[in-house]
């Protein structure tokens, strides 16, 4: 599978838009929300982690007609599912081995 | 503050302003009116974080331009790296300047709202016409600074010189 691990504010980013489309705002608001105000992106991360995924076809615009100027949403393509769902996977393969791990090492 | 921001939106490049700048304008926006900002301090944050992320991100896609492809310098790609960061005194001290900026403008943004009020004769001050374009030097002096001595460091480290040094001991 390309390109992962993933780094962390990318893999958030993903898991906000996993759910539903979202536009920029939101997706700040949910990263924060999902890290526990840990990660609090700028605007200048945000959009330029947003135009790598939309030039890799991770993610697609959505024509809103009705939404003001200067508002668009973002959803995942099956793609960036497909690779958001590849990199949990890997996630919880790492995290079942550091889980035997830690506990060998306590027994 | 919006103002400042629009301009430090024209270093991006043309294309990528055309498909983000309205987007990014109205986040800023967004953000800046939220309730949750509003004491001095967390507002100084803000700012600071927006400022750089916007030099950070204008810098990347301009190295993207030139070179038709991410360099992974400026948080390139998606994937994870190792450990080596920017040097932290050095973003503390950009972090310091760049918060003696806001307050400075906010400090012009303040004498400029109370003179006129206090003394009708006195025309108002336009600090941001005459300040904008030499902060905007300031920074991107700064930033350009920072970043070279960053390549240099990671030029360093690509060609593992602390190895060569190892290895003569």
């Amino acid at each position: 599978m390309e390109a992962l691990p993933l780094t962390e504010p990318v893999l958030l980013i993903l898991l906000s838009l996993a759910g539903q489309a979202q536009h920029g705002y939101s997706i700040l608001k949910d990263v924060e929300r999902m890290s526990d105000g840990r990660v609090v992106m700028s605007t200048g991360t945000l959009y330029g982690a947003l135009r790598r995924l939309l030039d890799d076809r991770w993610i697609e615009r959505i024509e809103e007609r009705e939404s003001p100027r200067g508002r668009q949403a973002y959803r995942l393509t099956p793609h960036g599912r497909k690779n958001l769902q590849a990199e949990v996977s890997r996630m919880k393969h790492l995290t079942r081995v550091a889980a035997l791990r830690v506990a060998m090492k306590e027994s | 503050m919006l103002r400042l921001y629009a301009q430090l939106l024209r270093l991006y490049p043309s294309p990528y302003r055309q498909q983000f700048e309205d987007e990014m304008l109205s986040v800023f926006h967004e953000l800046r009116s939220e309730n949750t900002i509003h004491t001095r301090c967390r507002r100084g944050i803000f700012y600071v974080r927006e400022i750089a992320g916007v030099l950070r991100g204008a810098a990347r896609e301009r190295c993207r331009t030139l070179r038709g492809k991410d360099l992974g310098l400026f948080e390139g790609g998606f994937m994870m790296r190792d450990g080596f960061r920017f040097p932290k005194a050095t973003a503390v001290l950009m972090t310091l300047i760049l918060a003696g900026i806001v307050i400075a403008i906010q400090k012009g943004e303040a004498i400029q709202a109370s003179l006129p009020a206090s003394n009708p004769q006195i025309g108002p001050i336009q600090p941001h016409s005459v300040m904008l374009s030499s902060i905007v030097s300031f920074l991107l002096i700064f930033y350009a600074a920072g970043s070279i001595g960053w390549i240099i460091l990671l030029a360093l480290r690509k060609l593992r010189v602390h190895r060569l040094d190892e290895s003569s001991r």
